[in-house]
């Protein structure tokens, strides 16, 4: 922590520790120690105080104790010699600060009772409202729990000039916080600068004027401590759990407007304690590493008009969109619709024209939140029947962003724009298709939707990691090959990356429990190398869905020792599936199609079973409809499989791990597998080439029999034998 | 040889949850076994049956439900005084089915003053149940927490989307929540963990995990309740271990069954007779589920459930 800060904020201490010892001294002598004090209208005494002390001030006589702490607390003046971290003896001048100030305000209430208003609202002859009484407290503090309030900002001094305090001022009301206004600068306020500027003040438009003096910022912290103790079941005297409640709760503050003094510094250090940076704009030195706050402690020397923008990112606040704001209806409702040829207005991609669409992630200081930009013509530049290139880049930017989430919040193109009522989505990547109803475009959809679109959602469903979007649309053909050029850069980074994970390289796997709601004892495993059976959910999938759900359906588990290792059986794995499967399934192999397999849900996109008599394993896909080897097809087959049971030689599995090293390991893995449909075949075919290698057998996929070899065992069989299929010669399955 | 009877054995406990004001506290929970499975376990409080009140007249319900209150039907206060003194009820279950913007759409301030109003009549526990839109229930239990500091009433429903809202305001002034979800034991869960997370004291939680009316889809209903039960006492699932709610008849009484006169359909016989039975067969239905508290409607519905909950209690 900066040496100037600690040594200011110090020096701060000692002065307003001071000022209260001469108070106390002074109203003691006029009153004596029966004398009640305290805030107006509150069951929570001097808040700060009994919020962390647990000490209810009713009294002169109980300052004593009080004042004796705070001179434990603040430590002696910072000398040239030292060079120590100064950063938890600041922080206990600051709390010092913070209870000898409620002593002043206190003894002030005392010696001017109509010093403050006491009231909502200025009055036409003091615009000083004071500490909010508990009706306030209750009514407003709640908003900072439930996110109608994110929080406050807490203003010391004034603005240059009434033009950007009102300015200030708006903004901060705009992103729903609340503006505590104290202090002055060299005389001015800023609660009198937004009189001038003819801005309303008061608790209901959320522009508070607590007082005139710094000690004001007081009346601020007390209030984040009674919501503490009010709203979160905080009790008097956890300071630990009120401080920690306010740093993951309340997004608050301060907002040092002019010269910074050392009183002021000292009530900066005290907020830290409740994890409340300070933003300032004027050069004074900055403590930027984390710790006590989310992020930075005090960022400094910020311009005005960035001044809003900068607090909210230091502080971690979560931009909120609460509509998505087009002319068409949005919604689950629309995701099915499908634009016929009759209905089409215009199309884009789907081999018909270049397309691709592209998440990438970006540093904070490279994306604009909320810009939408669209390069080449709009709906509303072509004829029915266009078709145009189309390429959409998504950048994002958040605090908690890794790459490994772009590949995610790409994937939730589909599913989003096709809530567009209208709007028909298919595919992703380069093979993305969209198509373009006659109803949408009469009711003035423009592509440029879809960037309000992704931004707005990205926001609502991704908050936990994202902070900022951007979206550019292009339509031009340059462009677009210029994105599209990129995009497959990127694809194969991603590609490469998952690939180069393996289920040794990582100690967490993560549980799948979407589908409990019909399964109920199916839990699905997800390891780097076993996608969940539906092929909807990979392992990195399941790590961001953890990140922005913590309590949902992701969870991770820590896999333990390996007990088995060809069959896929962990200790950590095997505990937490007979946890979450009620005690259902007691044993679980990730690489076993014979041995206590995964159970499944009913969303498998395939299914994988033997064949006896080739002593081989046999998957078909869901989107094939003929027969199959095994006599059934794929629908009776996923009635064996599903429900959550655990059925040896049944297993529902994704189409991705059809190619993974881990692919039934314990049976053989791919080596074993004799017949597919020849349109899973084809789809598989090129990632299958890697694998075949590694066996040591390029022409495998041609060793594999498909259903225009045969739909029986018996016609298979003699296929396999001519090709001399490895499984032939395997160990017998059963 | 000798018939021994296979005990289930429970690792788990339903947590004891004190409702209503202090010095009138009904306690609902604390089982630890099956329902009346008392030959395994104990179930030290019966399940509650808590009489409906409307805040404003019902317009749809057959004549059957109205006429054991026709007399009180334009005033909940009265309406719920009825309740107790005549019929003696647990509990109150005032519904605020008239705020549906939807509905009569009343504002926050006017349902805060009826409950107020119901809440001053009656000293029995009270549960207050919003219209189930998570914006307008947000305001309006707000306010309903506000005007009823300190008298814990019971508030739900509290969703996933307006948990962050009500739950802090329950905290704030010292009521317990309905945490609702829609037939799902995970989603249950979670919102249970949510609210914990957001600090609503364990002793402060009842769960409502959905009911439909017999033959509209209370099998399902039944399924998630009891899975929930056998997640709690056998399962070490801490984050189920509430007493649960079923909300039950305005379900029952919005069915066809209940409203076709009987010269529509013969076969479905007397219409009076019937809607009590179906209204006490769903309700039997989700206590043999592990419910402890039902809400229901007609009073001859009421004393069979009574009677039947005093049986199986006794083991007769």
């Amino acid at each position: 922590m900066s040496k100037i800060i600690c040594s200011a904020a110090i020096r701060g201490a000692h002065k307003i520790v001071g000022m209260a010892e001469e108070k106390y001294e002074e109203a003691l002598k006029k009153w004596g120690t029966d004398q009640e004090i305290g805030f107006p209208n509150t069951t929570y005494y001097l808040p700060i105080i009994y919020g962390m002390l647990g000490i209810p001030v009713e009294t002169l006589g109980d300052v004593r104790q009080i004042l004796d702490k705070c001179k434990e607390l603040v430590p002696p003046p910072v000398s040239d010699k030292v060079w120590l971290p100064y950063l938890a003896p600041a922080l206990e001048a600051g709390m010092a600060t913070y209870f000898a100030e409620e002593i002043i305000e206190a003894i002030l209430y005392l010696e001017q009772p109509d010093f403050y208003t006491k009231a909502e609202d200025p009055l036409p002859d003091n615009i000083w409202l004071g500490a909010a009484d508990d009706v306030i407290m209750r009514k407003r503090g709640v908003e900072f729990v439930d996110g109608t309030a994110p929080g406050f900002a807490a203003i010391l001094g004034a603005a240059p000039s009434v033009e950007i305090a009102a300015k200030i001022a708006i903004e901060l009301q705009e992103k729903n916080l609340y503006v505590f206004m104290c202090g002055d600068h060299e005389g001015k306020t800023m609660s009198e600068q937004l009189i001038e500027a003819e801005v309303q003040i008061g608790w209901p438009t959320r522009l508070v004027s607590f007082g005139p003096s710094y000690r004001a910022a007081v009346f601020a912290i007390g209030f984040a401590t009674r919501v503490a103790m009010s709203f979160g079941g905080i009790k008097p005297g956890d300071f630990k759990g009120n401080l920690y409640y306010n740093k993951d709760r309340v997004f608050a503050f301060a907002m040092p407007l002019g010269t910074v003094t050392d009183k002021w510094y000292a009530n900066a250090a005290g907020a830290i304690n409740w994890g409340f940076p300070t933003i300032a704009d004027t050069p004074i030195p900055e403590i930027l590493p984390t710790g006590i706050c989310t992020y930075e402690h005090v960022v400094s020397n910020i311009p005005h008009d960035k001044i809003v923008q900068k607090a909210i990112e230091v502080r971690g606040l979560k931009v909120s969109v609460t509509k998505v704001d087009i002319t068409m209806s949005y919604g689950p409702a629309f995701e099915g619709e499908r634009i016929r040829k009759d209905d089409l207005y215009f199309e884009c991609g789907g081999g018909r024209t270049l397309g691709v669409e592209l998440t990438v992630s970006k540093d904070m200081s490279e994306v604009e939140d909320g810009k939408v930009e669209m390069i080449g013509p709009d709906l509303d530049q072509v004829k029915e029947g266009d078709k145009l290139p189309f390429a959409m880049l998504i950048e994002v930017a958040g605090r908690k962003m890794q790459s490994d989430f772009e590949p995610i919040l790409e994937r939730q193109i589909h599913h989003l724009v096709n809530y567009v009522q209208g709007i028909m989505h298919i595919g992703q990547r380069n093979i993305m298709w969209i198509r373009v109803g006659k109803a949408a475009v009469e009711k003035g959809f423009l592509l440029q939707h879809l960037g309000t679109v992704m931004h707005a959602k990205y926001h609502q469903d991704f908050g936990g990691i994202v902070d900022k979007v951007q979206v550019k649309i292009y339509t031009e053909e340059e462009k677009v090959k210029e994105i599209l050029a990129q995009a497959k850069r990127v694809y194969k980074e991603r590609d490469e990356r998952v690939e180069g994970m393996t289920d040794e390289t990582e100690e967490t796997y993560y549980s799948c429990t979407l589908c409990q709601s019909f399964a109920p004892s199916h839990v699905c495993i997800i390891t780097p190398e076993r996608v969940g059976m539906c092929g909807a959910y990979n392992w990195l999938d399941c790590k961001a869905s953890f990140e922005i759900n913590p309590t949902g359906p992701n969870q991770p588990i820590t896999k333990g020792e390996c007990t088995e290792p060809l069959l896929g059986r962990w200790k950590g794995i095997t505990d937490f599936v007979n946890k979450a499967s009620r005690q259902k399934v007691e044993q679980v192999s990730a690489y076993s199609l014979m041995d206590f397999p995964m159970t499944a849900c009913g969303c498998f996109e395939c299914v994988a079973t033997i064949l006896p008599m080739c002593n081989g394993i046999m998957v078909v896909n869901r989107d094939s409809r003929g027969m199959t080897p095994c006599g059934m097809k794929f629908t009776t087959l996923a009635g064996m499989v599903g429900g959550g049971n655990q059925t040896p030689g049944f297993l529902g599995v994704s189409k991705h791990y059809i190619c993974s090293s881990k692919f039934l390991l314990a049976e053989g893995g791919l080596k074993r597998v004799v017949w597919l449909p020849k349109m899973l075949k084809e789809e598989i075919a090129e990632r299958m080439k890697p694998i075949c290698e590694k066996m040591g057998i390029t022409n495998f996929a041609d060793m594999i029999a498909d259903d225009t070899v045969g739909t029986t065992e018996e016609e298979i069989l003699p296929f396999l034998e001519e090709k001399g299929h490895p499984a032939l010669t395997m160990d017998p399955l059963m | 040889m000798t018939f021994e009877i296979p005990k289930v054995s429970y690792t788990g406990k339903i947590r004891e949850i004190p409702l209503g004001r202090e010095g009138k506290t009904v306690i609902v929970g604390g089982e630890s076994c099956y329902p009346f499975h008392l030959f395994e376990g104990e179930m030290p409080n019966p399940p509650k049956i808590a009489m409906e009140v409307y805040d404003s007249e019902p317009e749809d319900w057959p004549e059957t439900a109205i006429e054991p209150f026709a007399d009180v039907i334009k005033e909940p206060a009265a309406w719920a005084r009825k309740c107790v003194d005549t019929y003696g009820a647990e509990m109150i279950a005032l519904q605020l089915a008239g705020t549906d913007p939807n509905d009569k759409d009343l504002s926050a301030d006017e349902a805060a003053k009826i409950t107020k109003e119901v809440s001053d009549a009656v000293d029995v526990p009270m549960i207050v149940l919003g219209c189930s839109n998570v914006e307008k229930d947000t305001d309006v239990l707000k306010a309903v927490c506000e005007v009823c500091d300190g008298r814990n009433l019971i508030i739900g429903p509290v969703a996933e989307g307006n948990y962050r809202a009500i739950g802090a305001t329950a905290i704030g002034y010292k009521h317990t929540v309905v945490a609702s979800t829609p037939i799902d034991i995970n989603l249950a869960k979670q919102l249970n963990i949510l609210l914990g997370n957001l600090n609503v004291p364990d002793e402060k939680i009842i769960i409502d995990p959905s009911t439909g009316a017999l033959g509209y889809g209370l099998e399902y209903c039944y399924s998630v309740m009891e899975r929930i039960r056998m997640a709690a006492l056998i399962q070490e699932d801490e984050r189920l271990q509430f007493p649960i709610i079923s909300n039950l008849a305005r379900e029952v009484w919005k069915t066809k069954e209940v409203k076709v006169p009987e010269s529509e359909a013969p076969l479905l016989g007397d219409i009076k007779k019937r809607g009590i039975l179906i209204e006490a067969l769903t309700a039997q239905c989700v206590l043999f589920a592990g419910a402890d508290i039902l809400v229901m409607r007609h009073p001859e519905a009421i004393s069979l459930v009574k009677e039947s909950i005093k049986d199986l209690m006794t083991g007769k």
